[in-house]
């Protein structure tokens, strides 16, 4: 019998009366490197994380042991702290319905059979890149991460579903330096699949971007249109919309979305999907962390707020479907409705069109602090490190230090002039380049 | 760990080290962890969950020819182990390296414990739960209360290090701490205040304080901030407090200090060891045991963490080292090696951070100011920081807008933004009362690693700071 099988039937015979068992095996490399690849990291994290309930009193232990003595041990503690817990109200039962939705692109194969040498050699050419480009510039610290990972569910009404999943993250840097004058540069890739990832290419970029922002200043205060590049813009659209579409911050009253529900919320050329089941996406899967089948949900449509995402608890409390977005940040927290690739959909104009049509604003090339925006509020903060000023439809100076602030829900009604078509991610989250009309710069 | 266990894995730790030398090694730590956590969430007066996890297993680093290679596992069986050990070597062998990857370090034999009287993870489910909800109802005050949750967090993390070099080191640190956030929404606008107290101790903390009062002056503090405005958007003289001026200090100037950063290059203090950086009434340590702080008697590379004076009346002194950074600045290593877990390498880690308290009273700080905004940090919701350029932005808790030497109305939104090197030399007075904290809720990340620190420090008046508001 599978683990998560037996400790399914472990727990059910001690007491429980519904068990739910996840277990998450991965195998991840990580090397850190810097002019030098300083260390090569292997580990195999694995855990299994129980939920057990009596009746309507729930509760979750976790451990990393995994063998038959210690499951023993850990359905027992999940059953004594479950005795205790005070009654669920609006506890019904877990997950019910299996399968596996037509979702590709996420397990990598050659992961398996990648040689340690061949990613030390292409890294090696990689940070070589960097000080050939340019003498100016050096690399500094970054790392390779990847990961395969193995899923199985099992609960009460099924048994177990498996999934596996590659994963791979990359972050490469670079500083120049000329005289007093000092500048970074950096560049990120998540992507599921090794031949996606371009290694040559994010050096040299980050080379490029250190050494442009080699004069970057400061801008006055003010108010101006401000065009965001996507990766960036996807981050803000993943800090402040994943909380308020999530099903439980609407039930417990935090979201600024409730009762908002096939209402206009934004305008007419905004359409937001989350999608479980694009080919390749960062949190692509066929099934989410409750084993309930994914599925491609509209959140806004032609600016009308068409679902919330929910997991099986919280879709019973509304009485409706789950939309498969239970998720589980690590193996041992409880699952929550959470976007699986969110998506702010492309349209027509390239990033430079975009800058051609734009008379005075800035281009935004990166920040820092856009996960301090406030979900709640809406208020919508950070720092920009890499910016241009753009003057008569062109980059001109490089700017860097002002914060920029507004609001993005008054955004999403009139304040978003362009989307592009480039369409990019950061995480989970999806966002081609867009120029919006007017945002505060705090500066000088 | 008891004591039977702990005889145990010693034995297998030993194996281990053996083996390695067999197998031609020139360097071999191990790591066996045992981690005990519970977290219960309290929302809107119901139980929402009651979470509890053990992390166990043990890590291997090895250099081979001067090339770190480091496997991890939670299957502590003898043949687990065998290829755990392999898997390192491995994993070294797949580089190339120096001669040698560490600097020479003292060998210490040590156990030790942080003080607790009462083991949290033994305390009954039912008074855990009973205490956080109790708190959670406490919160709701008005009407203008729109979510209230509150969270008991509780971990016991007992570590045993052991090298090739004869080190062995156990230390165990239990951390135990309430968080509550309140929503309020007055007049269609929404905020949301966080704020948590933790403590290195055990179930006798919890058990000590007054939550009721805790989440209720949360609630207060949500509803004024939605019925104020946000700051108007420049530069100005401000205020800090201790809790976010300690945030600051860690992340835009501790991080830089931390020599791995700095012997790459990534760091804005690279080759500035006995230049001024701040204005002379500017001291700041990195100490392994502090009141408020947490517990770090000895890294996790065996080494004990004393008091390390990075900065002296605004000179910089010294960096922070783990042994591999130490050799590379040519220096010893400062007990700043530090792993999350077994299954992470140790990597520079800030302990507890701090600035020397000096002279002022609040009263003096806030009198000779025309116009500026008293910083605080109880509801701050984060900050992030660009190390190679030292610019750092942050969102603070709603503060107060000093007008004419007094302190005035609240505003709410605030987030602050500078340039940490440039905001070192703009402080102009230095408070006198010494405030540190730590947290079993959130932790500092560096390279896909977390870890508990502690932060603070006194008030602190910096004469330019940019503030950002809607």
């Amino acid at each position: 019998m599978e683990l998560a099988e037996l400790a399914v039937k472990k727990a059910l015979n001690i007491g429980a009366t519904e068990a739910e068992a996840y277990i998450q095996r991965t195998k991840a490399i990580r090397v850190e490197f810097a002019d030098e690849i300083e260390n090569f990291v292997t580990v195999e994290p694995l855990g299994i994380s129980l939920r057990v309930a009596l009746g309507k009193k729930t509760a979750m232990h976790s451990t990393s042991i995994l063998n038959e003595s210690e499951i023993d041990e850990a359905v027992a503690k999940a059953v004594k702290i479950a005795k205790v817990a005070p009654d669920d109200p609006n506890w019904k039962h877990v997950n019910k319905k299996f399968g596996k939705a037509p979702a590709e692109g996420y397990y990598d194969e050659t992961f398996e059979k990648l040689d340690y040498r061949e990613i030390v050699e292409n890294l090696k050419s990689a940070i070589n890149c960097i000080t050939k480009h340019d003498k100016r510039v050096k690399p500094i610290r970054g790392a390779l991460a990847m990961s395969i990972s193995n899923v199985s569910i099992a609960n009460t009404y099924n048994e177990s579903s498996e999934r596996k999943e590659t994963s791979i993250f990359v972050m490469m840097g670079a500083k120049a330096k000329e005289g007093m004058l000092e500048s970074t540069g950096t560049e990120h890739w998540e992507a599921r699949f090794w031949k996606e990832i371009n290694l040559e290419d994010l050096a040299v970029k980050a080379t490029e971007k250190a050494t442009k922002f080699l004069k970057a200043k400061p801008i006055a205060s003010g108010k101006m249109s401000v065009i965001i590049r996507n990766q960036i813009f996807a981050s803000i659209l993943g800090v402040i919309l994943s909380g308020p579409i999530n099903a439980d911050w609407v039930q417990q009253g935090r979201s600024p979305l409730s009762n908002k529900l096939n209402t206009q919320i934004a305008s007419e050329n905004i359409n937001i999907v989350d999608d479980g089941i694009m080919h390749g996406g960062w949190q692509t899967k066929p099934f989410d962390d409750e084993g309930h089948p994914t599925q491609k949900t509209p959140i806004i449509e032609k600016g009308t707020l068409k679902n919330y995402l929910y997991d099986t608890y919280t879709a019973l409390k509304d009485n409706v479907e789950s939309t498969g977005n239970a998720q589980r940040p690590y193996y041992w927290m409880k699952p929550q409705p959470l976007p699986s690739n969110l998506i702010l959909k492309a349209e027509e104009a390239s990033p430079e069109e975009i800058i051609r049509e734009t008379k005075k604003g800035i281009y935004i090339e990166e920040t820092i602090g856009e996960q301090l925006s406030n979900p709640v509020s809406g208020n919508l903060n950070a720092t920009v490190t890499h910016g241009y000023l753009v003057e008569n439809g062109e980059l001109t100076e490089p700017i860097k230090g002002v914060l920029i602030s507004g609001n993005f829900y008054e955004l999403l009604k009139n304040g978003i002039e362009i989307i592009g078509k480039d369409l990019r991610n950061s995480e989970q989250n999806y966002s081609p380049t867009v120029k919006l009309t007017q945002l505060t710069i705090a500066g000088k | 760990m008891g004591e039977k266990a702990e005889r145990k894995d010693t034995v297998e730790m030993e194996k281990i080290l053996d083996n390695a030398a067999k197998l031609g090694v020139s360097y071999a730590d191990v790591r066996y962890q045992c981690y005990d956590y519970e977290m219960i969430t309290v929302e809107n007066k119901t139980l929402k969950s009651y979470i509890s996890r053990r992390l166990s297993g043990i890590g291997i680093r090895v250099a081979v020819k001067g090339a770190v290679g480091y496997a991890s596992t939670s299957d502590l069986s003898h043949d687990s182990l065998n290829k755990t050990l392999n898997q390192a070597i491995k994993a070294a062998k797949s580089i190339k390296g120096k001669k040698q990857p560490f600097s020479e370090a003292k060998i210490n034999k040590a156990n030790v414990k942080s003080s607790m009287k009462i083991d949290p993870i033994n305390v009954s489910p039912e008074e855990k739960v009973s205490i956080a909800l109790d708190a959670n109802k406490a919160a709701w005050i008005s009407d203008e209360i729109k979510n209230a949750t509150t969270r008991i967090g509780l971990s016991k993390d007992s570590r045993l290090f052991m090298s090739s070099e004869g080190a062995k080191v156990s230390v165990e640190t239990t951390l135990v701490g309430l968080s509550h956030e309140s929503v309020a929404k007055v007049n269609g606008v929404m905020e949301r205040v966080p704020h948590s107290e933790s403590m290195c101790a055990g179930f006798e903390f919890i058990k000590s304080k007054d939550w009721n009062s805790f989440t209720a002056d949360i609630s207060k503090l949500a509803i004024e901030a939605a019925s104020s405005k946000t700051p108007p958007p420049g530069t100005y003289p401000v205020v800090v407090d201790p809790e976010i001026f300690g945030l600051i200090l860690h992340e835009a100037f501790g991080h830089a200090s931390e020599g791995d950063s700095v012997f790459t290059g990534d760091s804005v203090l690279q080759n500035k060891i006995g230049t001024q950086l701040a204005s002379e009434i500017v001291t700041i340590i990195d100490e392994g045991i502090v009141e408020g702080g947490y517990f770090f008697p000895f890294d996790d590379e065996g080494t004990k963490k004393e008091k390390t004076v990075v900065v002296e009346k605004g000179f910089l002194k010294s960096y922070l080292n783990d042994r591999h950074s130490a050799l590379e600045l040519g220096t010893e290593s400062t007990g700043n090696g530090r792993a999350q877990s077994f299954e992470n390498i140790p990597i520079v880690r800030q302990t507890n951070y701090y600035m020397q308290p000096k002279d002022y009273k609040f009263e003096e700080l806030i009198e000779d100011l025309d116009f500026g905004i008293y910083i605080r940090g109880k509801g701050f919701t984060g900050g992030q920081v660009d190390e190679g350029m030292g610019t750092f932005t942050f969102g603070v808790g709603p503060s107060q807008i000093i007008n004419n030497g007094e302190l005035t109305e609240t505003v709410r939104g605030v987030v602050i933004s500078g340039m940490i090197l440039e905001t070192l030399k703009t402080i102009d007075a230095v408070g006198k009362k010494l405030k540190i904290w730590t947290s079993v809720f959130g932790s500092c990340g560096k390279s896909g690693q977390a870890a508990t620190c502690g932060l603070g420090g006194p008030q602190v008046r910096v004469g330019k700071m940019t503030v950002g508001g809607r």
